[in-house]
C-alpha cells in the first residue's frame, strides 16, 4: 500500500493542534459561543477525532482522562503509546496506520471497540487488560498463524471479528476454524455467523476443541485451588496463626539447626524426637483454634459496633433532613410572603425574622451533631475498651501456650543431653554397640563439645519460638492500635464534614437573603 | 329379671294410661311444658295459660298471613315413588320400635312434650325422622364445607312457619320435595342441611328444640349484616428489640416527671369522660334495639342443625341456624333448649335441664345419663365415666335402661325412603326461589339476585339505613358480576354523594378504582389502576377543579409523582371545545425515585417547572451521609443586552446550592445544557398533562358508553348462554352431518350391482375383472345417455309448447284481451327461460359427460377387488 502520506511531512500532536480539534468538534452555534467564551477544558471532552492529519506519534493526550472515543485513524502511527492516561477510553479507532506490534493497550480496561484495520500487525496480543472488548477489526494485516486465534478465546465478551486480507482467511479452513474456535462469536468480517455454520465447524474441530477446553479447565481448577489456598493462608494471617496449624512451626526449628539434626542419630533420640513432635504440634494446634475463635469473636464485635454507629448516624441524619424539610417549608412560605410585601420597614423586618430562623436552625442542626459526637466519643471508648481487652485476653493466652511449648523444648533438651552424656561415656568406655555417623562422632569428643552442641540446638528451638510469640503480639497489637486509630479518624472525618455541610447550607441561605435585601433595595 | 317384668308391667299401665294422657296433653299442652325450659314456667296457673293460649290464637302472625300456604295438596304426589307411599316391613318394625319407645317415654317423663318421632310424609305415610335424612355428597365443589352449604340452604329456600309456633309440624316432607318447591319450615330446611352435612362428612345432628321469636321466624332486623361488620385490624405488636451492645445512649431527658404525670392525669380523666359520654349513648341505643319481651319466649318450637367437633376438622361443637344459615356457638342465647335431635343413624333424647338456655348442655352422646338413645349399636360409644358426675344421676336410674331390653340389640336404621338428593345446575345458579332473595338486617337490607337475571349483572344489594326504620339511606353497595367491563363493586355514600366503582383486573383502561361526584370532566374524581397493565406505570389520579395529581411506580425514567395546577381557562372569543381549549398550567411538580445507577447529586429528586413565571427549580437527592441536598434554579428569561445581542446565558441565570460544590457544574456551558434540556423536558411534561387530561375524558366517555352498554361476559365454558358458541357449535355439527352425507355419496359403490351377481367371497378371474369393467363403464355409459335423452326430450317439449302458444297467439291475436295477451308474454319469458336452463344443463352434461366416465373408469382400474385388471396393465 502505497500511502500518500509517505511523501508528506508528518505533523506533531501539539496542544494547537488539539485545541483546534477540540473547538472544531464541540458544541456549536450558542453553545458553541458559550463554549468559545469559557475555553474547554481538555479533560471535558468525551470524544476526540485526530484523522488524516499525518500523525506519526501520538502524544500529548494526557490530559484528556475522561476521553471516550478516540480516533487517530489514516494517519501514519508507527507505534502504539501515550493512551495510558486514557483509561476510560471504549472506543479507538487506529485503522489505516502503520503499527506493528500491539503493545500499549494494558490500561485501556474500558476499552469495548478497538479498531486496527489495514496495519501491519502479525501477531495478536498485548490485549489482555481488555476484559470488555466487543468489537476487534484486523482486517488487512499480517497476521499468518492460525494459532492467533485461540488467544482470542480469552475475551468472553468478543462478539465481532474481522481478520480479512490477512494470509490466514486465505486458508481454506479460515471461516470454520474461527467458528470453531470461537463459538461465541456473532459476526465474523461484517457478516453473521449462522447457526448452521456453527454446527458445522464444532462437528469439524470437535476434537482439538474438546482438548483445549480439557486444558483450559485444568488451569482453571488449579488456579482456583490456588486461590482457594491463599484465601485460606488470608483468613488465618488475620487471625495471627497462620501455619500452626500443623508442624510448620517445628519444623522450622530444625531446619536450620545442624546439631539438632546430627543428634537425632543417636539411640533412643528419633523416638524421643517423635514423641516430642507430637506434643509441640498439638499445642500448635490449639493456638491455631483458639486464635480462630478469637478472631472469629473479634470480628463479631466489630461488625456488632459498626452496625449500631450506622444505625446512630442514621437515625440523626434523619432527624437532621426532618428539621431542614421543616425549616425550607417554612422559609419558602416567608420568602413568599416578603415579595409580597411592599413596605420597607415590613420587609426589613421580615427578612430579620428569616435570617433568626436561619440561625436557630443552624443552632438546632449543630445541637443535633454535637449530641450525635458525644454519644458517638462514649460508645467508640467503650468499644475501645473492650477490643483492648479481649486483645490482651488473647496475648495472654498465647503466652501461656507458648510457654508450654517452651518447657516441651526444656524437657526435650534434658533428656537429650542426657542421652547424649550416657552415649558419650559409652563411646569413652568403648562399649557402644551402634555405629554412629561420622560427624556425629566428631561431636563427642569430650563432655564440653557435647554438651555446647545440645546447647546450641536448645538455643536455636527457643529462639524460633520466641520469634513466633513476639510476632504474633506485635501485629495484633499494630492491627488493634491501627483500628482504633482509624475508628477514631473517622468519626472525626465524619464530624467535620457533617460540620462542614451544615455551614455551607447556612450560608447559602443566608447570602439568599442578603441578595433578596439588596434586590429590595435596588427595588 | 325382675327388672324386666317391672318394665313389662310398667309398659302395660302406659298403654293403658296413653290415651287419657293423651287427651290431657292435648288439653293442656303447654302446661306440662317441661320445668327446665324457663323457671319461671313454674309460677303459671293452667287458666293463665289457657288464657295466653287464646289470646294468642287470635293473634295472627302476619309474616305467615303473607307467605303462600305449602300444603300437601299442592304437592303432586302422583309421580312420587314407591317408597314415599308405602312402608318396608323394617319401617313397620322401626315404627313399633319407636311407638314403644315413645310410650316408655312418656310414661316415665309424663312432664315432657311427646317426642317428634315419626311425622307424616307428603303421602300421609309415617316415617321415622332418622329415615328421613338422606346424607348426599353434592357434585358441586362450592357445597362441600359446611358455611356455603348453609348459605345455599337458606338461599335455596323460602322460609314457612310453622302451623303452630307451638309444636312441631305433624307432617315432615322429604328433601327432594322440598327441593322441588322451594319453600319449608324449619323442620325441613335442617333436615336438608343435615342431610348435606352428613354427606360431606361432618357429624351433623337435627335438633328439635326450642328458639327465640327471632330465630323462629328468620328476623334477622336485630341483627348487624354480615357485610357491614368491617374485619377489625389486627394491630401487630412491635417487636421490641433488645439493644444491642453498643446501641448509643439517647440524650439525656430534661423534662420534669412530676408534669408529665400531671399531664397524663388529666387525659385520662378527659377520656374516662369521653368514654362515659360514648358508653351511655351506646346503652341509650341499645335499649332502643331491644326487642319487646315475647310472652312465648322459650316455647316457640325451632328446628336448627347440630354440628360436632371431631370430622372434617371442626374444632368445636355448633349450631347451624337453617333458616339464615349462620353458624352460632353452643352458649348462644337464642337457642332455648333442646328436646331430641337425630342424625340418621339414630335418635337422642336430651335428659339435660335446659333452664340456662343451651349454654351448660354437653353434648356427649354417648353419655347415656345426658343422653338418652333410641337404638342401641350405634357409633357413639358407651362413655366411660371416669368422672362421676352425680349432679346429673338423680332420679333417671330407670330411666337408663329404658325399652332397651325388648330391642333387637343388633337392629339398626333402615335405609332412607327419600330419593338421592338432585339440585340441577341450573337450580344450583339459580339459587334463591325465582332468583331474587330480599334479607333485612338490623339497618340494612340486603337483596340477592342470581348471576345473568339483571342485565347489568347486578347480583347483590346492600342499603344500609340510618335509623332502624330503615327509612334514611346511608349508602348503597352493589356487586355485579360477569360484567364486561369488570365493574365488580359499587358504592354509593348518600350522604357525602360520593361514587366508587371498583373493578377485578381486564379494564381496557386498566382501571381499579374510580370514585367521583360527577361523571362531568374536571371535577373532583380520583381514579385508581392496576399499574402492572398500564404502560406508564400509573397508579393514582387525583384530580380536583385546580389540581391533577397522578401517581407512579416502576417507571424506566424513574417518576413517581407528577402534580399540575391549572388557571381557569381563558374565555375565547371563539367557542371551542375543552380539547382544543386546553386549561393553562401554572406549575408542573414532578418528582423522582432515586436512579442507583446515577450520583445522588446528579440524580434529581424534585422538579418544579413554573411555567408562568418562566422558572425551573431543581432539587437533587440526597446523598447517603449527607443531609442536605443541591438544588438548582434556572431562570429562562431571555433578554436581550445593551447592544441588542441576544443574551445565550449569564450566570445569574442559574443559582445553584451545591453540597458538595464541583468543578464542572459551574461552567455556563454545562448549565445551558442542563437549561436547554430542562426546556424539552418542560414541553414534554406539559404535554403529558395534556395528553393525561384527554385520557380522562375518554375514560369518562367510555365509562359512560359502558354504563350504557352494561354488557355481559359469557364464558366460553358455558355452554348454555353462550350464544357465539352455540351457534358455532350448532354449525359444526351442520357441517360434520354434511361431511358425513358426502362420505356416504363417495363410499357409494358402483360395482356393488354387478358383484351381486358373481359368487361371493372368491377372488375375481381376470376375465370376470374385466367383464365386471366392461359392464359397470357401460351401464354408466347408458346412464349419461339417457340422462341426456331426458334432458333433450324435455327440450324439446318445452319448444314445441311455446311453438304451439306463438302459433296460438299469432291466430288470436286480434281478438285477445290485454289480460291475455300479459297472460301470454309472461308464459312466453317463462317457457324461454326454461328453455335456456335445459339448453345449458345439455351442453353442460354433455361437457361433463366424458370426464366423469373416464373418472370412472379412472376410479375401477384403482379399485382394490379389480386388482386383476392391474395386474395385467401394469
Amino acid at each position: 500500500m502505497n500511502r500518500l502520506c509517505d511523501s508528506m511531512e508528518p505533523k506533531v500532536m501539539d496542544d494547537d493542534m488539539l485545541k483546534l480539534a477540540v473547538g472544531e468538534q464541540g458544541p456549536q452555534e450558542e453553545a458553541g459561543q458559550l463554549a468559545k467564551q469559557e475555553g474547554i477544558l481538555f479533560k471535558d471532552v468525551l470524544s476526540l477525532q485526530l484523522d488524516f492529519r499525518n500523525i506519526l506519534r501520538i502524544d500529548n493526550l494526557w490530559q484528556f482522562e475522561n476521553l471516550r472515543k478516540l480516533q487517530l485513524d489514516n494517519n501514519i502511527i508507527e507505534k502504539i503509546e501515550g493512551l495510558e492516561n486514557l483509561t476510560h477510553l471504549v472506543w479507538l479507532d487506529l485503522s489505516f496506520n502503520n503499527i506493528e506490534t500491539i503493545e500499549g493497550l494494558d490500561t485501556l480496561v474500558n476499552l469495548e471497540d478497538l479498531s486496527l484495520f489495514n496495519n501491519r500487525i502479525s501477531k495478536i496480543d498485548s490485549l489482555d487488560a481488555l476484559i470488555k472488548l466487543q468489537v476487534l477489526s484486523l482486517g488487512n494485516n499480517q497476521i499468518d498463524n492460525m494459532m492467533n486465534i485461540v488467544y482470542l478465546r480469552r475475551f468472553k465478551c468478543l462478539r465481532t471479528l474481522s481478520l480479512s486480507g490477512n494470509p490466514i482467511s486465505e486458508a481454506e479452513d479460515y471461516k470454520m476454524f474461527i467458528c470453531a474456535y470461537l463459538p461465541d462469536l456473532v459476526y465474523l468480517d461484517f457478516r453473521r455467523i449462522d447457526d448452521h455454520t456453527k454446527e458445522l465447524a464444532e462437528a469439524k474441530h470437535q476434537y482439538s476443541i474438546d482438548e483445549l477446553k480439557h486444558r483450559e479447565n485444568l488451569m482453571q481448577v488449579r488456579l482456583q485451588d490456588e486461590r482457594a489456598r491463599q484465601e485460606e493462608l488470608e483468613k488465618h494471617k488475620t487471625a495471627f496463626v497462620e501455619h500452626l496449624n500443623g508442624s510448620f512451626l517445628f519444623d522450622s526449628m530444625y531446619a536450620e539447626d545442624s546439631e539438632g539434626n546430627k543428634l537425632s542419630y543417636l539411640p533412643g533420640v528419633s523416638e524421643l524426637l517423635e514423641a516430642y513432635k507430637d506434643k509441640f504440634v498439638i499445642i500448635c494446634v490449639n493456638i491455631f483454634e483458639y486464635g480462630l475463635k478469637q478472631q472469629e469473636k473479634r470480628k463479631i464485635e466489630l461488625d456488632t459496633f459498626s452496625e449500631c454507629v450506622h444505625e446512630a448516624i442514621q437515625e440523626n441524619q434523619e432527624q437532621g433532613k426532618c428539621k431542614i424539610a421543616q425549616f425550607e417549608e417554612k422559609h419558602l412560605s416567608s420568602l413568599s410572603a416578603i415579595q409580597e410585601e411592599s413596605e420597607l420597614p415590613n420587609i426589613e423586618k421580615m427578612i430579620l425574622e428569616c435570617s433568626a430562623d436561619v440561625s436557630e436552625l443552624f443552632n438546632e442542626l449543630m445541637m443535633l451533631e454535637m449530641q450525635l459526637v458525644e454519644q458517638l466519643e462514649e460508645t467508640i471508648n467503650m468499644f475501645e475498651r473492650n477490643i483492648v481487652d479481649m486483645v490482651g485476653l488473647f496475648i495472654e493466652n498465647v503466652q501461656s501456650l507458648m510457654a508450654q511449648c517452651r518447657d516441651l523444648e526444656n524437657h526435650h533438651h534434658e533428656k537429650l543431653l542426657e542421652i547424649s552424656i550416657s552415649t558419650l561415656e559409652k563411646i569413652v568406655k568403648g562399649d557402644l554397640d551402634e555405629d554412629l555417623p561420622d560427624d556425629l562422632r566428631a561431636l563427642f569428643v569430650d563432655k564440653d563439645t557435647i554438651v555446647n552442641a545440645v546447647g546450641a540446638s536448645h538455643d536455636i528451638h527457643l529462639l524460633k519460638i520466641d520469634n513466633r510469640e513476639d510476632e504474633l503480639v506485635t501485629r495484633i497489637n499494630s492491627w488493634c492500635t491501627r483500628l482504633v486509630d482509624k475508628i477514631h479518624k473517622d468519626e472525626i472525618m465524619r464530624n467535620r464534614k457533617r460540620v462542614k455541610e451544615i455551614n455551607q447550607y447556612i450560608d447559602h441561605m443566608q447570602s439568599e437573603l442578603d441578595n433578596l435585601e439588596y434586590s429590595d433595595i435596588l427595588d | 329379671m325382675e327388672v324386666l317384668r317391672e318394665k313389662v308391667e310398667e309398659e302395660e299401665e302406659a298403654e293403658r294410661e296413653e290415651a287419657a294422657e293423651r287427651a290431657e296433653w292435648a288439653r293442656t299442652e303447654k302446661m306440662m311444658r317441661p320445668v327446665e325450659v324457663r323457671k319461671e314456667e313454674t309460677t303459671l296457673t293452667q287458666e293463665m295459660l289457657r288464657d295466653l293460649e287464646k289470646k294468642l290464637s287470635e293473634i295472627q302472625i302476619p309474616i305467615s298471613a303473607e307467605l303462600p300456604a305449602f300444603t300437601k295438596d299442592t304437592i303432586d304426589i302422583s309421580k312420587l315413588p314407591v317408597s314415599y307411599k308405602t312402608n318396608t316391613p323394617k319401617e313397620e318394625h322401626l315404627l313399633q320400635v319407636a311407638d314403644n319407645f315413645s310410650r316408655q317415654y312418656s310414661h316415665l317423663c309424663p312432664d315432657r312434650v311427646p317426642l317428634f318421632l315419626h311425622p307424616l310424609n307428603e303421602c300421609e305415610v309415617p316415617k321415622f325422622v332418622s329415615t328421613t335424612l338422606r346424607p348426599t355428597l353434592m357434585p358441586y365443589p362450592e357445597l362441600y364445607n359446611w358455611d356455603s352449604c348453609a348459605q345455599f340452604v337458606s338461599d335455596f329456600l323460602t322460609m314457612v312457619p310453622l302451623p303452630d309456633p307451638l309444636k312441631p309440624p305433624s307432617h315432615l316432607y322429604s328433601s327432594t320435595t322440598v327441593l322441588n318447591y322451594q319453600k319449608g319450615n324449619c323442620f325441613d330446611f335442617s333436615t336438608l342441611l343435615c342431610s348435606m352435612l352428613i354427606g360431606s362428612g361432618y357429624d351433623a345432628y337435627c335438633v328439635n328444640g326450642y328458639g327465640s321469636l327471632d330465630l323462629c321466624h328468620m328476623d334477622l332486623t336485630r341483627e348487624v349484616c354480615p357485610l357491614t361488620v368491617k374485619p377489625k385490624e389486627t394491630v401487630q405488636k412491635e417487636e421490641k428489640v433488645l439493644p444491642k451492645k453498643y446501641t448509643i445512649r439517647p440524650p439525656r431527658d430534661l423534662c420534669s416527671r412530676f408534669e408529665q404525670e400531671q399531664e397524663v392525669k388529666k387525659q385520662q380523666e378527659i377520656r374516662a369522660q369521653e368514654k362515659k359520654q360514648l358508653r351511655e349513648e351506646e346503652e341509650r341505643l341499645m335499649e332502643a334495639e331491644k326487642a319487646k319481651p315475647d310472652a312465648l319466649h322459650g316455647l316457640r318450637v325451632h328446628s336448627w342443625v347440630l354440628v360436632l367437633s371431631g370430622k372434617r376438622e371442626v374444632p368445636e361443637n355448633f349450631f347451624i341456624d337453617a333458616f339464615t344459615g349462620h353458624s352460632y356457638s353452643t352458649q348462644d342465647e337464642r337457642f332455648l333448649g333442646i328436646e331430641s335431635l337425630w342424625n340418621h343413624k339414630n335418635y337422642w333424647i336430651n335428659m339435660q335441664d335446659c333452664w340456662n338456655c343451651c349454654k351448660d348442655l354437653i353434648f356427649d352422646l354417648g353419655d347415656p345419663v345426658r343422653w338418652e338413645y333410641m337404638l342401641l349399636g350405634t357409633d357413639k360409644s358407651q362413655l366411660s365415666l371416669t368422672e362421676e358426675d352425680d349432679s346429673g344421676i338423680n332420679d333417671e336410674d330407670d330411666v337408663e335402661n329404658l325399652g332397651k331390653e325388648d330391642e333387637d340389640k343388633s337392629f339398626d336404621m333402615p335405609h332412607s325412603w327419600v330419593e338421592q338428593i338432585e339440585i340441577s345446575p341450573e337450580a344450583f345458579e339459580t339459587r334463591c326461589p325465582n332468583g331474587k332473595k330480599v334479607i333485612q338486617y338490623k339497618r340494612a337490607k340486603l337483596e340477592k339476585w342470581a348471576p345473568y337475571l339483571n342485565s347489568n349483572g347486578l347480583v347483590s344489594r346492600l342499603t344500609t339505613y340510618e335509623d332502624l326504620e330503615c327509612t334514611n339511606i346511608l349508602e348503597i353497595k352493589e356487586w355485579y358480576q360477569n360484567r364486561e367491563d369488570m365493574l365488580e363493586l359499587k358504592h354509593i355514600n348518600k350522604t357525602t354523594d360520593l361514587k366508587t366503582d371498583y373493578f377485578k383486573p381486564g379494564h381496557p383502561q386498566a382501571l381499579r378504582v374510580h370514585s367521583y361526584k360527577s361523571m362531568q370532566p374536571e371535577m373532583d374524581r380520583v381514579i385508581e389502576f392496576y399499574e402492572m397493565a398500564r404502560v406508564d406505570g400509573l397508579i393514582k389520579r387525583e384530580e380536583t377543579a385546580r389540581t391533577m395529581t397522578e401517581y407512579y411506580q416502576g417507571r424506566p425514567d424513574f417518576l413517581s409523582y407528577r402534580h399540575a395546577n391549572f388557571r381557569p381557562r381563558v374565555k375565547k372569543l371563539a367557542l371551542s371545545s375543552a380539547e382544543s381549549n386546553p386549561r393553562p398550567i401554572v406549575k408542573i411538580t414532578e418528582q423522582f425515585f432515586r436512579n442507583p445507577a446515577k450520583p445522588a447529586e446528579e440524580d434529581v429528586a424534585e422538579r418544579v417547572f413554573l411555567l408562568a413565571e418562566e422558572r425551573i427549580q431543581l432539587r437533587y437527592h440526597c446523598r447517603d451521609d449527607h443531609i442536605t441536598a443541591s438544588k438548582r434554579e434556572f431562570l429562562r428569561r431571555t433578554e436581550v443586552d445593551s447592544k441588542g445581542n441576544k443574551i445565550i446565558m449569564t450566570p445569574d441565570m442559574c443559582i445553584s446550592f451545591e453540597v458538595e460544590p464541583m468543578e464542572h457544574t459551574k461552567k455556563l456551558l454545562y448549565q445551558y445544557e442542563a437549561m436547554m434540556h430542562l426546556k424539552r423536558e418542560e414541553k414534554l411534561s406539559r404535554h403529558q398533562v395534556w395528553e393525561s387530561e384527554l385520557e380522562v375524558l375518554e375514560i369518562l366517555k367510555l365509562r359512560e358508553e359502558e354504563e350504557a352498554a352494561h354488557a355481559l361476559t359469557i364464558s366460553i365454558y358455558d355452554t348454555k348462554r353462550n350464544e357465539k358458541s352455540k351457534e358455532y357449535r350448532e354449525a359444526m355439527e351442520r357441517v360434520m352431518h354434511e361431511e358425513h352425507l358426502r362420505q356416504v355419496e363417495t363410499q357409494l359403490d358402483y360395482l356393488a350391482p354387478f358383484l351381486a351377481q358373481l359368487p361371493p367371497g372368491e377372488k375375481l378371474t381376470r376375465w370376470q375383472a374385466v367383464r365386471l369393467k366392461d359392464e359397470c363403464l357401460s351401464d354408466f355409459k347408458q346412464r349419461l345417455i339417457n340422462k341426456a335423452n331426458l334432458i333433450q326430450a324435455r327440450f324439446e317439449k318445452e319448444t314445441q309448447e311455446l311453438q304451439k302458444k306463438q302459433q296460438w297467439y299469432q291466430e288470436n291475436q286480434v281478438t285477445l284481451t290485454p289480460e291475455d295477451e300479459d297472460l301470454y308474454l309472461s308464459y312466453c319469458s317463462q317457457a324461454m327461460f326454461r328453455i335456456r336452463i335445459l339448453e345449458q344443463r345439455l351442453n353442460r352434461h354433455k361437457e361433463l359427460a366424458p370426464l366423469k366416465y373416464l373418472a370412472l373408469e379412472e376410479k375401477l382400474y384403482k379399485d382394490p377387488r379389480l386388482g386383476e385388471l392391474q395386474k395385467i396393465f401394469a
